[in-house]
């Protein structure tokens, strides 16, 4: 079982929660497992072509889960998901 | 509606003024009752941009997850970011748009020649195409 982080503004669509504990063996199915609990919240995090959005990045415990094996990275009991945005912005360009 | 306390009003400021000509970058943390929220806390952090700063900020991720820690920490919520725009007006650029977040509200603090001006506050669509102004209250000194 692995521990999800929700960010406060997407507790709307998790029932309110602030974590929420889910089965899988990779992210993946974590994520599967999240979006499946609360169907609400996959337009939040996925794209209608089914991939994360480009702002989204899932951290594994520290680890950011691209410099591990994406997706497919194992997840073991115990572990917690964090979904963090990347965020940039200034007056280049207008 | 973000509402900004006075203490966290005056380390975002401060942040602003500190960092010019550079742009600054930080957090905001504290609560939200469905449309209105309330800064309590300003957490300042790292313009991590690698180029030309005046014009610039990026945020670590890493900062990021730090900073929700710290809120969950003390009872509050992740509700907002903030950075600055020296020397010129405070409104969302396309660039602060194209590298945004729905999750949270965007403040905007103009620094002209060194001195806080003005701000507003932004909550930007999914598709990054669009930010609606949030109303925005800050502490008047």
């Amino acid at each position: 079982m692995a521990k999800v982080l929700i960010p406060t503004p997407l507790r709307q669509y998790a029932e309110k929660k602030d974590t929420v504990d889910l089965h899988g063996a990779t992210v993946g199915e974590v994520l599967t497992a999240l979006t499946t609990q609360f169907g609400d919240l996959r337009k939040h995090l996925f794209t209608d072509e089914g991939k994360l959005r480009s702002f989204v990045n899932v951290y594994l415990n520290d680890e950011d889960i691209r410099y591990l094996n994406k997706d497919k990275t194992e997840v073991k009991d115990g572990d917690t998901l964090s979904i963090v945005p990347s965020i940039a912005g200034g007056l280049y360009a207008g | 509606m973000i509402r900004i306390e006075p203490e966290a009003w005056a380390v975002m400021v401060s942040h602003a003024q500190k960092t010019y000509p550079n742009e600054c970058c930080g957090a905001m943390l504290g609560s939200s009752d469905g449309s209105e929220k309330t800064v309590k806390v300003a957490v300042e952090l790292e313009n991590a941009f690698a180029g030309e700063q005046g014009a610039m900020y990026q945020l670590r991720q890493e900062d990021l997850l730090r900073a929700d820690s710290e809120a969950r920490r003390r009872g509050m919520d992740l509700i907002g970011i903030f950075h600055s725009h020296p020397d010129c007006d405070a409104y969302f650029s396309k660039t602060d748009l194209e590298n945004s977040c729905p999750w949270y509200s965007f403040v905007v603090l103009s620094v002209k020649n060194g001195v806080f001006d003005h701000a507003n506050s932004f909550l930007p669509d999914p598709d990054q195409t669009h930010a609606d102004k949030e109303q925005l209250i800050w502490p008047k000194s």
